[in-house]
């Protein structure tokens, strides 16, 4: 959706880039403010409209949405990005290995790589999730899910690598560094540098892919556990039609939700 | 088998379920360049990869005999084979562009290839590296060497996979079609630098190309691949008498006959390494 918009407008990159920076410093100034605490409650004003105490209002806990918007943002923008550099790193190695080990092999893990595409994931989150215990801390849970994430999101990124590392493979200068007898490990050593324009943009898409895919967990119970604030558990909010009625700053997050995704689409966007 | 020989092969290669070189049988002796000319799509980069045994690397298999100093390359280790490659037999590729690898400098890649065979440091390489690009004449600055093959144009890439071949003093050189892509000023500067490496420090040289003219201004003999064998092997003055069909067309292609192109690189040879000997003609 972002890219067709994108790719006439020359400068979108760097513009989104900067943006995003942006939005994480004042995320960041709005968390360092005095007596602000995402779990801390109002019980004055649940549910308040904008205020000068609460410029975003409150929520039906009257805790501070300024507060869990910021910190929610924060929370999946590290989380995703740790997760996609966990992901790629692991398709850079497993995609690279495969290619260059016999093709049996190479084939074989490629296969591996589709059954477990081919998983139903959902249903194994749910599994996975039932089995920990509920005194789970919040931060753990938010550990696990990112986790979750960078596992489940590896294998489809290790296909492109792998095809990437195949086609290194017959490159001409991988010849002309055998033919000039250069030992494996001295020519494996020059594979990922050649495979950087893959690994980039795969690591940079992996990012929106890994906060909307924590935002439906969340929204099903499955993700970040309260009180952290996360997507999910504020996109829930959505779901309560009389609170939608009460105050319009319930849009704000998936309002952000979308503004971010669509900044990190331009980050990604190949120019 | 003469004494004199230095490559001698009689092989068969191809890939699964699609044979490409049924018969190939030639020699090559201490010092001397073969020119092995052939249409393309005859199988001359099967060739090529099955010399310096990179074939199954690719997928494809060899069977007969490469034998280079005595030994025969096909029965060796990839250990040992390795050790051959770039230091005994070297290669120039068809596209000097794609033969270099672009993320990194033109240094790395002449540091890469001396560690693989020496384990003398960066002094020795750098007295070696001086010597080498003023013989392929390119400059050995330190602006020049930290380039990468994108910064520098196809002559210059040719030239430092020539010093790339070069680097450990090769006893014999594989030219895959070292010209092709060249434009012909500089086809002419790099088939003069061939011609002066094998004149003057005695490389043996298997020059492969689709041009029969430089083939003509290289090669002591020449072998015509066709259809996955050598139809004809001639002393490069006989090619004019060659029988086979594909000769006749090779040589029918030139713009002049054979004898004619042939008495352009005699002079050529006598006025640049034999000064002496034209002045007393």
């Amino acid at each position: 959706m972002a890219r067709g918009m994108t790719m006439r407008i020359p400068a979108i990159r760097p513009a989104a880039f900067w943006s995003l920076l942006a939005l994480a410093a004042i995320a960041i100034g709005v968390l360092a403010l005095p007596g602000r605490s995402y779990s801390g409650q109002d019980r004055e004003q649940l549910l308040a409209s904008a205020s000068a105490q609460h410029p975003a209002g409150t929520d039906a806990l009257g805790r501070d949405r300024m507060v869990r918007v910021s910190a929610a943002f924060l929370l999946s923008m590290g989380g995703a990005v740790m997760a996609s550099a966990a992901a790629t790193l692991a398709a850079a190695g497993v995609g690279t290995l495969s290619a260059f080990s016999p093709a049996a092999l190479g084939s074989l893990a490629m296969l591996a790589c589709d059954v477990f595409l081919a998983l139903p994931w959902l249903f194994l989150l749910m599994m996975v999730r039932s089995t920990l215990p509920l005194t789970t801390s919040p931060a753990h849970s938010a550990a696990i899910t990112f986790l979750i994430l960078a596992v489940v999101g590896w294998p489809a990124c290790a296909r492109a690598v792998y095809r990437g590392a195949l086609e290194l493979r017959k490159s001409e200068w991988m010849l002309q560094a055998r033919a000039a007898g250069l030992r494996d490990k001295q020519i494996m050593r020059h594979v990922l540098p050649n495979l950087t324009s893959l690994l980039i943009p795969q690591f940079l898409i992996c990012i929106p892919a890994f906060i909307i895919a924590e935002a439906n967990l969340g929204a099903l119970g499955l993700g970040i556990g309260e009180p952290l604030p996360s997507w999910g558990s504020m996109l829930l909010e959505l779901d309560n039609s009389p609170m939608l009625m009460h105050t319009a700053w319930v849009y704000l997050p998936i309002a952000l939700l979308i503004l971010i995704l669509l900044l990190f689409e331009g980050v990604a966007t190949k120019q | 088998m003469s004494d004199n020989c230095l490559l001698c092969v009689a092989m068969q290669a191809g890939y699964p379920g699609k044979p490409v070189l049924r018969d190939i049988r030639f020699e090559l002796g201490h010092g001397e360049v073969l020119g092995l000319v052939g249409t393309s799509g005859a199988g001359k980069s099967t060739l090529v990869q099955s010399l310096l045994g990179l074939l199954p690397w690719r997928g494809g298999r060899v069977s007969g005999h490469v034998m280079l100093d005595g030994k025969n390359l096909l029965g060796l280790s990839e250990r040992d084979l390795r050790k051959l490659r770039g230091r005994r037999v070297a290669l120039i590729p068809q596209s000097p562009m794609t033969a270099l690898n672009a993320a990194i400098s033109l240094e790395a890649h002449f540091i890469e290839a001396w560690r693989a065979h020496e384990n003398g440091g960066r002094a020795a390489l750098a007295d070696r590296l001086t010597e080498l690009l003023a013989e392929v004449q390119l400059p050995s600055d330190r602006e020049f060497l930290c380039r990468r093959s994108t910064q520098i144009s196809v002559g210059q890439a040719q030239r430092v996979l020539i010093a790339l071949a070069l680097l450990h003093r090769p006893a014999l050189l594989i030219a895959d079609e070292p010209t092709s892509a060249l434009d012909p000023v500089t086809q002419v500067q790099v088939v003069e630098l061939l011609r002066g490496l094998n004149l003057e420090h005695g490389i043996s040289m298997l020059y492969i190309s689709h041009d029969l003219i430089s083939v003509l201004q290289l090669s002591d003999r020449i072998a015509v691949l066709d259809g996955g064998t050598i139809v004809e092997d001639l002393p490069v003055s006989q090619i004019g008498h060659g029988r086979h069909a594909v000769t006749r067309a090779l040589v029918n292609a030139l713009p002049a006959p054979p004898e004619v192109l042939m008495s352009y690189r005699d002079r050529r040879n006598r006025e640049t390494y034999w000064p002496a000997v034209a002045f007393g003609d």
